[in-house]
């Protein structure tokens, strides 16, 4: 642990007792009482009651990856807990039952088949899959679904994502009712066989499926909150709060996208294996829209992205409809009796049980849109002396061992040829071409709309070219991917910052390093010790990079970006930039908004990146940054490169003079040697 | 039937389903196009439409299968109930607005369209709870009229629903093009920030694009009930998703790309009843909708909103 958590335990000695202890504690009881509950109360119904409802809570744990972490609506979920629920309904029933014969015979010794005399003579095949095959087989095969129908719709924007999965959602469920000869159509199937452990049946007890379904919780958190804290979980957060700039960090968008679909498919698919082998029958309609819906209720009712709020929200709904509806029933109708009311007497609120749903769902939006259980709980502001603490500039003897680059200094880092990009028919960018030699400083001015954010967009590949070339270190560019850019070694900011809002300070540098670091999902959840070295050297390295703005950021590593102070805002994401070791930063407008003061510190920390021998290109308006830092300048206007040169000889060039001032260009020239925002 | 009169007959029952999918997808049109947001709340005030209907002619004395009115009469009657009707599910689009939807203003992410599908929800249990879940008999006053054209058969209620519902999509296509509020609505959807700078009162032209898109979702309505002879409080799912893919077909966001798309969806589904089988046409139509999304996500004729994402 780091010196933060000393001095929290120095001042706060309880707090730390809640990080470190209390939640251990406060799981090991929760543990304690749902494994001891169905010892000491053992009724039949009551056990039933709380399995559905931990069935609820591991759909919604799936959700909860889906929508909540990874910001994507999925409306028709239930058709992935559907595909599960018939994979194993249809391989452990009498649903098919081909002709037995010698092909089955090696399937019977693996003990997926047995021979049954049929209905009209002979011997026909009797699938007979084991339960604890079928609930890792179910998840692969939802998740193959997940991926084969997020494949072409995942880009489609959020909205729109929405609609196609419950059109989705209600296909899947028609087709089971249509097609009869696989799945028995709207009857169902039958019959469907019960788990069998160490050779004792499950049967209708309702105990031992209630053990498998909160074993199957269990995992299922541990998997959602390993997943949160990794690579994996911060990426699709990342894509969340902000797919560019997400993309622009490294994250290959659609690809973890697809990772979370599959992912939220996959629990589903074997909770589905654990709902149907408890029921022993499927309907079509036990998967219709209604419970794709439930289920975002539920986790909407917890806390989107909430791990605890989704498990809470599943299980407080579930238990409403089946425990508490029914007593306050009895308790209005006893009512009403009393009163002689016959209204109150008959009236009987669980059939209102979906109306009560609505009633949250609104209630909730309108009024705590976080959830019982919030996903981001905010840190408690500085002390007043941490605040207007004496500022610290960093760099003292920081080396960020990996920033300074491996080439010699002056070779070309970046070539950009006559680059041109077309937005309908204005040119944003009229065949430029720029030079950045390794470890110079190179920026480019111009006034507002000359082209400079385009010009950043297209080396970054956010915006395609129309022609030209981009060298990076010798290679072509252009034309890749965003994310592929990143890894290649190029990091950007924002002219108007695209942070990550409600994540904090520490997790926005850690998406910075998405792309050098390389947790699978396996990797993520199990944490091998790899992973565990992988982790702590990211985290070094995010607290290293932070400490380039001295005692401005690092206490506030734990502050959700979203409430820093616009110039913390700027050095979070000049930070995020860092993080992925770059070879070349491109800066835009980094200076922007901030007072003189915070100007001149920070141009002194881009100096200090580059005497670690960090090649930067920079967009800036503030031209006494510009003629500070600046080997060479680039001027910009309507889309042309108009001058290059040093600061000194661009100063005094006749066509920037013009670009910028007008015709009386002599006049102001005084005006613009003084210095001061050229906007 | 020869092939041509079947194909005549679906294309006349396709054009009645489409006109009525037309309205309904014009609601979804309107409100997304300035808002930009998916109102799942408008499938069951379509709903709440045709049960509006119900009780107005039942409130007229109007509650069997049987003719006792004729001419004059009868046609006031059911003018009175579409205007009633249309005014009642306006109404209830406003207040949803006003009272779900406005305190979520400006609230970034799929806040506002879980509310709406909570709204929803709502209306729709309000509804079975009062019907216990029945399918209820919509009063069927018109006289037994019917035409051969071909070989197909044209019912009074089809020819009632060509007069109506073009004659409301006109009136409100002039409404959108001609007046002031209708060009403050064209403002609005394309920049509200500028439209609100310009002195449109941006919450006056939310309040009315939430008025007419609801009322035709009434009209829709009563016409589902005059033209199916039933009602219940399921149909606003089903009738709200095809209208909707009309909606993003003809490009959602675009007037009259919405009453175009409403009129496909309409042929679509009865020529797939007919040709391919009825109990598939939903996968049809979904199977549309998502390669319509996937591969022309403006809808077939473009949008006429920027998006403002």
């Amino acid at each position: 642990m780091s010196d933060n958590a000393t001095a929290a335990v120095g001042r706060r000695p309880l707090a730390a007792l809640a990080e470190g202890r209390g939640k251990p504690a406060a799981i090991a009881l929760l543990a304690a009482v749902a494994v001891l509950y169905p010892v000491a109360f053992p009724n039949q119904a009551n056990v039933d009651s709380l399995a559905n409802a931990a069935i609820y809570a591991a759909l919604a744990l799936g959700l909860n990856i889906v929508v909540g972490f990874t910001g994507l609506l999925d409306l028709g979920y239930a058709a992935f807990f559907a595909i599960g629920a018939y994979a194993y309904g249809i391989l452990n029933s009498f649903q098919l039952h081909p002709a037995w014969g010698p092909f089955w015979v090696p399937l019977q010794h693996l003990g997926l088949v047995m021979p049954f005399p049929g209905n009209s003579g002979g011997t026909v095949v009797h699938f007979t899959l084991s339960f604890w095959i079928a609930l890792p087989l179910a998840a692969v095969i939802s998740a193959g679904c997940g991926m084969a129908f997020g494949a072409p719709t995942l880009r489609l924007r959020g909205d729109y994502l929405a609609i196609v999965t419950l059109g989705f959602g209600e296909i899947v469920p028609i087709v089971f009712r249509n097609w009869s000869s696989l799945t028995n159509g709207a009857a169902g199937l039958n019959g469907v066989g019960a788990p069998v452990l160490l050779g004792h049946s499950f049967g209708v007890n309702a105990i031992p499926y209630y053990y498998v379904a909160i074993a199957l919780v269990a995992f299922l958190i541990f998997a959602s909150l390993r997943l949160r804290d990794s690579r994996i979980g911060r990426a699709w957060m990342a894509i969340r709060e902000d797919e560019i700039a997400a993309g622009a960090m490294g994250v290959n968008r659609t690809r973890f996208k697809l990772l979370a679909f599959a992912t939220g498919a996959a629990f589903a698919g074997a909770t589905g294996v654990v709902f149907i082998a408890k029921l022993q029958t499927a309907t079509p309609d036990m998967f219709d829209f209604p419970v794709s819906v439930m289920i975002l209720v539920m986790i909407v009712f917890g806390g989107i992205g909430s791990v605890w709020g989704a498990v809470a929200g599943a299980m407080i709904l579930q238990l409403l409809q089946s425990w508490w509806l029914p007593d306050l029933s009895g308790l209005v109708d006893g009512l009403g009796r009393l009163l002689g009311s016959r209204w109150l007497a008959s009236v009987d609120l669980t059939q209102s049980t979906e109306l009560i749903f609505g009633i949250i769902l609104v209630v909730m939006m309108l009024y705590r849109r976080q959830g019982l259980i919030p996903a981001h709980r905010p840190q408690a502001a500085l002390s007043f002396e941490a605040q207007h603490a004496v500022v610290q500039r960093g760099f003292g003897e920081l080396r960020l061992s990996g920033l300074a680059g491996d080439v010699a200094a002056g070779t070309p880092a970046l070539q950009v040829r006559g680059v041109t990009v077309a937005f309908g028919g204005l040119k944003a960018l009229d065949a430029v071409s720029i030079d950045v030699p390794s470890g110079g400083v190179v920026a480019v001015i111009g006034p507002n709309g000359s082209g400079k954010s385009t010009l950043f967009n297209v080396i970054t590949g956010l915006v395609p070219a129309n022609g030209g070339s981009i060298r990076f270190r010798g290679e072509e560019i252009l034309g890749l991917h965003d994310h592929q850019i990143l890894a290649r070694g190029i990091a950007r900011t924002f002219q108007n910052i695209r942070l990550f809002p409600t994540l904090t300070v520490l997790q926005n540098v850690l998406v910075g390093q998405h792309a050098r670091l390389s947790t699978s999902l396996f990797g993520a959840v199990f944490r091998p010790p790899r992973t565990r070295r992988e982790e702590q050297a990211a985290l070094d390295w995010a607290r290293e990079v932070i400490a380039i703005f001295g005692n401005r950021l690092a206490p506030r590593l734990g502050q959700a970006v979203g409430g820093l102070s616009y110039a913390n805002r700027r050095r979070t994401e000049i930070a995020r930039a860092l993080a992925s070791r770059p070879k070349l930063l491109l800066l835009d407008e980094p200076t922007a908004g901030m007072n003189p003061a915070e100007t001149l510190e920070l141009a002194e920390q881009i100096r200090g990146l580059k005497s670690l021998g960090l090649t930067v290109l920079l967009i800036e308006h503030k031209l006494d940054v510009v003629t500070q830092l600046a080997d060479t300048v680039y001027v910009l206007d309507h889309g042309e490169i108009i001058a290059h040169g040093t600061p000194a000889e661009v100063r005094r060039n006749e066509d920037v003079l013009r670009a910028y001032l007008g015709r009386n260009a002599q006049a102001a020239a005084a005006g613009i040697a003084g210095g001061g925002d050229a906007t | 039937m020869s092939f041509s009169s079947l194909l005549l007959q679906q294309t006349i029952n396709g054009m009645s389903l489409g006109a009525m999918y037309a309205l309904l997808a014009l609601g979804f049109t309107l409100i997304y196009g300035i808002l930009e947001l998916i109102n799942f709340a408008h499938f069951n005030v379509f709903m709440m439409g045709s049960f509006l209907a119900l009780w107005v002619l039942q409130g007229f004395g109007l509650t069997g299968q049987t003719v006792i009115l004729t001419g004059l009469p009868l046609i006031g009657v059911l003018v009175a109930a579409l205007i009633v009707t249309m005014f009642g599910t306006g109404v209830l689009g406003v207040v949803i607005e006003r009272v779900t939807l406005r305190p979520l203003r400006g609230i970034t992410g799929p806040a506002a369209m879980i509310t709406t599908i909570g709204v929803s929800y709502v209306l729709f249990n309000i509804i079975l709870l009062l019907t216990s879940a029945q399918t209820l008999n919509f009063p069927n006053p018109l006289p037994q009229l019917q035409w051969q054209v071909h070989g197909a058969i044209v019912t009074l209620p089809e020819v009632l629903i060509w007069l109506v519902a073009p004659l409301l999509m006109t009136g409100l296509w002039a409404f959108v093009q001609k007046s002031r509020l209708g060009k403050a609505m064209r403002a609005t959807a394309q920049d509200p920030e500028a439209a609100r700078m310009m002195g449109v009162e941006v919450d006056k032209v939310i309040m009315t694009a939430f008025f007419l898109g609801s009322a035709l979702a009434g009209a829709g309505g009563m016409i589902f009930g005059l033209y199916y002879n039933f009602t219940s409080f399921l149909i606003g799912f089903t009738a709200g998703l095809r209208a909707f893919t009309a909606a993003v077909l003809g490009g959602i966001g675009n007037v009259p790309g919405a009453m175009v798309g409403g009129f496909a969806i309409g042929l679509i589904e009865a020529y797939s009843g007919q040709f391919i089988a009825t109990e598939w046409s939903d996968v049809i139509i979904f199977s549309i909708l998502v390669l319509v999304l996937v591969f022309r996500p403006a809808g077939l004729f473009g949008r006429l909103a920027p998006s403002k994402s």
